[in-house]
């Protein structure tokens, strides 16, 4: 035992010092928040900062329909108290539209305008309205000009429809938001969308972790290999414990990351308001988080630890199999295939997750520990699907362990030539 | 009954394509120096790998320090330096030796302190420098052989097995590898050792055994294998070198066995049933001008020589060596 925590030390501490492992660890949950807040941040800021204050509006439309844009424009900027800048609006008759057009191109050509809007009898009668500016191939501002005159038209022929004022204006910014939750067996389960959402989170986590972890051991093995420190190693310690402390010591790292990144997840979701605030994001996203039942977070641990056992034996016994980094990458196809092929299947499993494709998909040893996650925290499973689930998992595991340690064992010391098919069942017999 | 470090008993090892090693025995007493010689491809690395249990023999016995070597705890009194080195390129000097130590069950006090008395025996660490605290992949080859010696002398081993220890090394560190099996010695430990190299083999070694294609050849200490060989073989001088008349007694089959030919110096074997007193009487009858006579011991390269001869390397068999 004293060996195989040996062993176990020196595989973590020499991975967790290494700058790659920390920038990964460190700046992981960093990329994930940007994920998170960004596109939310983003959509508030644009439509904040929608360049109201160098837009000219041309209205031609006798109904003040410039001044409504204008207004609902700087809408934004009111909400969060700032003194509004209003865009600056030309009424002029149809006639007049050209000259000022002309006038308007040649000052956003001189950049001394960003973009022009034209209302005119079009626009009141079928809704159309031209932009000509610098910025006209932005989707962004594009949609942010069209929102505001669908508005502004909106309110006015309410208004000449005989509707107040203000009632136009409740009208025109009706909304229809539905809010889905989740009903499980104890009862709400939290938002639809979120469980969804943390569904696909927790099955890419685990395909990520597998397949990065995987190949490190892949890598720590070929270069034992190739070094030839192995057989140093293997006059003090069996390969069996030496292919245990590996498996052992780089899935703790995995955990470590894990636990951080999971750790940081969880606080940045609590501090969620907090920290849309600091960036000036009143309205964020509504969601709540879906809740985890006890069984499913074991569960989850479980599949994770199984998982990556199942693949990280498989893996080691790929790079004791091969002689160098080449050949690496072909024998480790077979392997990566299995993991690919879990991945394929995440989201047409997602869009059923009851469904036949999901039930295979999440008891076949190899894919259940990347679906059957994915399913349960998306939609409630039966315990017992789920224990089931897991025993086809860990005796998938043992099986792997068993033939991996006596790939292992052999092939440790084999240099040259990949062996073929034949000669690997023969090491496996004579280990 | 002698105290032995290691006995072999029958042991043989197939592989799918030959066999590695053909029901081998042999006894190393305690406290010697002990040869394993071999052409390339002979079965040393195999025999080797065997006592370390790094892989099990079809057939046979192996007690090492007096327990089966099976026995996992026997490993942490064994010393192995394979013949292909390597260390953990990315980790820092003491580190590596200090996980090779905790590996044979050495305490990290106890490490560390052997480790810089080591490092400083073999000018590793210096008042100018400590190697100790740099990469593996900094060190020269040199060091990394040092280092790689450490390794396997840091648990003081009762027992240390070299696998063709002197290949690849500089003039220096072999010095120091020669020093340190003295050393050993003097302090009571075991050593074997594996090599095709006869001069280093028959000045350090105080028993030998020779194997080939798998099987042992002899074996016992080389004062008796040299006397076993003795007057068999007979050096003879010739001033300015061997006429035609003289080349034709020398390959005289029913005198001689095989002749080492240097010219104008021979070593000649003499073959079963002839003696020296002919050999001499036809070569004076061949006109040899004779400065030099002389019944001798012959080397262990010779008797390596005369008893693997040209069959035993021929079928060196690469990657089992």
């Amino acid at each position: 035992m004293a060996k195989l925590w040996a062993v176990i030390k020196r595989e973590y501490i020499e991975r967790v010092r290494t700058k790659w492992f920390i920038i990964v660890t460190l700046f992981g949950p960093v990329f994930f928040a940007v994920i998170m807040i960004l596109p939310g941040y983003l959509s508030v800021k644009g439509m904040r900062e929608a360049r109201v204050n160098s837009l000219r509006i041309v209205d031609a439309t006798g109904m003040g329909l410039g001044e409504r844009i204008a207004m609902r424009l700087a809408a934004p900027q009111l909400a969060v108290g700032d003194v509004p800048k209003l865009a600056q609006v030309d009424t002029v008759d149809q006639a007049g539209v050209a000259v000022l057009e002309d006038a308007l191109v040649a000052k956003v050509q001189a950049k001394e305008e960003n973009g022009v809007l034209i209302l005119d009898s079009a626009t009141v009668l079928r809704g159309t309205a031209r932009y000509l500016g610098r910025d006209a191939g932005s989707v962004g501002q594009v949609e942010a000009l069209e929102a505001a005159t669908r508005f502004a038209l909106l309110s006015a022929r309410a208004e000449q429809a005989g509707i107040t004022a203000e009632l136009a204006e409740s009208l025109a910014k009706l909304r229809v938001n539905i809010d889905a939750e989740k009903i499980t067996n104890e009862g709400r389960g939290g938002s639809g969308l979120a469980g969804t959402i943390f569904g696909f989170g927790v099955a890419f986590l685990l395909y990520m972790s597998i397949i990065l972890y995987g190949q490190n051991i892949l890598r720590g093995v070929l270069e034992e290999k190739t070094t030839r420190v192995a057989e140093v190693v293997v006059s003090s310690v069996s390969p069996d414990v030496l292919l245990a402390g590996k498996v052992i010591g780089v899935g703790a790292v995995g955990l470590t990351q894990m636990a951080v990144w999971v750790g940081s997840s969880v606080l940045f979701w609590e501090q969620r308001s907090n920290v849309f605030k600091a960036l000036g994001v009143n309205n964020m996203p509504q969601m709540s988080f879906p809740t985890i039942e006890p069984i499913v977070a074991v569960a989850l641990v479980l599949f994770f630890i199984l998982g990556y056992t199942f693949y990280a034996s498989l893996f080691a016994a790929v790079g004791a199999m091969v002689s160098s980094q080449e050949e690496a990458q072909q024998a480790s196809q077979p392997v990566l295939m299995m993991l690919v092929f879990s991945i394929i299947f995440v989201q047409p499993v997602m869009m059923n997750p009851t469904g036949q494709l999901a039930m295979v998909m999440s008891f076949l040893p190899f894919s259940a520990p990347i679906i059957m996650p994915m399913r349960m925290t998306a939609t409630p499973v039966p315990p017992m699907e789920i224990v089931g689930s897991l025993a086809g998992v860990a005796v998938a595991c043992v099986a792997a362990i068993w033939l991996s340690a006596r790939i292992y064992r052999v092939g440790l010391l084999m240099y040259g030539k990949r062996p073929s098919v034949r000669e690997l069942v023969r090491w496996v017999r004579q280990a | 009954m002698v105290d032995l470090a290691l006995e072999i008993r029958d042991i043989s090892k197939r592989y799918a394509e030959h066999v590695a090693v053909r029901t081998l025995s042999l006894v190393v007493p305690r406290g010697t120096v002990y040869g394993l010689l071999g052409p390339n491809g002979a079965g040393k690395t195999t025999t080797i790998r065997m006592i370390l249990n790094i892989i099990s023999p079809d057939t046979g016995t192996i007690t090492v320090l007096g327990k089966s070597n099976r026995d996992p705890a026997i490993l942490d009194r064994l010393g192995y330096l394979p013949e292909e080195r390597g260390l953990y390129k990315k980790m820092s000097v003491r580190d590596v030796l200090r996980f090779l130590a905790e590996l044979k069950g050495v305490g990290r006090k106890d490490a560390d302190r052997r480790i810089d008395e080591w490092l400083e025996r073999l000018t590793l660490k210096t008042a100018e420098k400590d190697w100790g605290k740099s990469k593996v992949d900094e060190l020269s080859r040199g060091m990394q052989q040092k280092v790689q010696f450490i390794g396997t002398l840091l648990h003081d081993p009762e027992l240390v097995i070299l696998d063709e220890p002197f290949s690849g090394l500089d003039p220096i560190n072999a010095q120091a590898l020669k020093d340190t099996v003295v050393d050993l010695r003097r302090r009571g430990k075991t050593v074997i050792f594996s090599t095709h190299l006869m001069d280093n083999a028959e000045r350090l070694c105080d028993a030998v055994c020779i194997i080939a294609r798998g099987e042992k050849v002899l074996d016992g200490t080389v004062t008796a294998v040299k006397a076993e060989y003795a007057g068999r073989t007979v050096a003879v001088g010739l001033e300015g070198g061997a006429t035609t008349a003289v080349q034709a007694v020398f390959h005289d089959a029913s005198l001689v066995a095989r002749v080492d030919d240097n010219s104008r110096y021979f070593e000649v074997e003499l073959a079963p049933g002839a003696d020296a007193q002919t050999l001499l009487r036809r070569l004076v009858d061949a006109g040899a001008a004779i400065n030099r006579f002389e019944k001798v011991q012959p080397s262990l390269h010779q008797i390596f020589l005369q008893r693997v001869g040209a069959t035993g390397i021929e079928e060196g068999m690469s990657g089992h060596g």
